[in-house]
């Protein structure tokens, strides 16, 4: 359990593989979080992680926000702010090419 | 990665009467297991075990409660927490107990255990899930498959099969078998056994052709699970390619039965596998030079199209940046 947070520790994430020194891990957070962010801004949703806060930050337009712990949270919170589930494979999100 | 203290879990699988306690006690009698090992035995209905089982075990639960995987599932992680706590107790120095085999009952569907393993907060901490064993028999095997939408789960979530009974089996139906299965399940490992015992396994002849397996009225209409290779690029993103996959196992992940590849990333090759949304743990492989199977990740799963799986990852490899 991290006194801070409260969030009871668990094994890395298995999409925090590969950053083995703190340095690489933050910029690892932030390189996710610009890419997450790029991914959600059609689906009016916004991505921030500030490398201080444990956690990626969530929010919509009209100000909403959550923050979740992993990126298996972020796509169910993601599902819950936006409405809808985001599936990779949705035939308007391909065509959109 | 190499420090990991954790308890190894081999999950033991296959059809009902498909040879799995047959093929465990063999194993356990020659040894392959290691010296350390408790073997918990999963009956669906209450039955006295052989004593013979225990022979090579250090120890033996039987859970008679249910299937672990639906009705005994609470037995099963309580059964389970009991062993991590009492090998926490001891000191990493000293003898412990260092593997655990889980024979599964005959209706069980090990996704559904290794999923309910990694969901439990104390077992997650305790245990890696090292590989799943299926039995397969030679003589039953298409037929069950041709009807029982469970032993295609199973044999979709193996990572090592083994084939029983090939002794009793005519050679031009073991290599109908064979091809199927490579078919349902390509990337896991194949070999044989009669009673427990090694059996050498003929090159596959070349005329073999797969047995063509009816849709079951319990599967629906997304179609039949069919194996899609996705090759990456080699200066893949590993960030993105994260986002992108834990996205589609969110959206799709109770259609993707299996996902299973090894990725180049910065800190060496890394091994990658889920069981529906599920994703255990990766673990760094040693270096081996170039591997043709490098960068390749194999999707088996339906209810889409194969080729939408790699329009989909580059779309999220390069999203158009907006700024």
């Amino acid at each position: 359990m991290c006194n801070a947070c409260g969030n009871p520790a668990a094994p890395g994430h298995w999409t925090e593989a590969g950053a083995a020194t703190p340095g690489d891990r933050l910029r690892a957070r932030f390189h996710r979080a610009k890419v997450l962010d790029d991914i959600l801004r059609p689906y009016g949703l916004m991505a921030h992680d500030g490398g201080v806060v444990p956690g990626i930050q969530l929010g919509t337009m009209a100000g909403a926000s959550s923050i979740v712990h992993n990126l298996s949270e972020v796509w169910a919170e993601a599902e819950r702010l936006h409405g809808a589930p985001i599936d990779p494979l949705d035939p308007r999100y391909l065509d959109d090419l | 990665m190499t420090s990991d203290t954790r308890l190894r879990l081999t999950l033991l699988g296959g059809y009902l009467g498909s040879g799995k306690t047959t093929w465990l006690r063999h194993q356990l009698h020659v040894g392959a297991f290691g010296p350390r090992v408790h073997v918990v035995v999963n009956e669906a209905a209450e039955t006295p075990v052989d004593d013979a089982l225990l022979a090579g075990a250090e120890g033996m639960t039987l859970l008679a409660g249910g299937c672990c995987c639906c009705a005994g599932r609470a037995e099963l992680i309580a059964a389970l927490r009991r062993l991590c706590d009492a090998r926490s107790r001891i000191s990493a120095e000293e003898a412990r107990l260092e593997r655990i085999v889980l024979e599964t009952s005959g209706l069980a569907d090990p996704g559904a255990i290794v999923a309910a393993i990694q969901d439990d907060p104390v077992l997650v901490n305790h245990i890696v899930v090292e590989e799943t064993v299926v039995a397969v028999d030679a003589l039953h095997a298409l037929a069950q498959l041709a009807t029982e939408p469970l032993g295609r789960r199973q044999v979709g979530a193996a990572d090592r099969m083994v084939l029983t009974k090939t002794d009793a089996c005519a050679p031009d139906a073991l290599a109908t078998l064979r091809a199927t299965l490579a078919g349902l399940n390509g990337h896991a490992t194949l070999s044989a056994a009669v009673l427990g015992v090694e059996a050498v396994l003929a090159p596959l002849p070349a005329g073999a052709r797969p047995a063509v397996l009816p849709e079951l009225a319990g599967e629906d209409a997304r179609g039949p699970i069919a194996p899609t290779q996705l090759a990456l690029p080699d200066d893949l993103d590993w960030s993105a390619f994260t986002l992108w996959l834990s996205a589609l196992l969110h959206a799709r992940g109770d259609d993707l039965v299996r996902v299973k590849g090894v990725l180049r990333t910065p800190a060496g090759r890394l091994l990658l596998q889920t069981v529906r949304k599920v994703v255990q743990s990766p673990e760094i492989l040693p270096e081996q030079g170039e591997s043709r199977s490098d960068n390749v990740i194999v999707f088996i799963g339906r209810g889409y199209r194969p080729e939408d799986l790699g329009r989909s990852m580059r779309r999220f490899l390069s999203p158009t940046r907006t700024t």
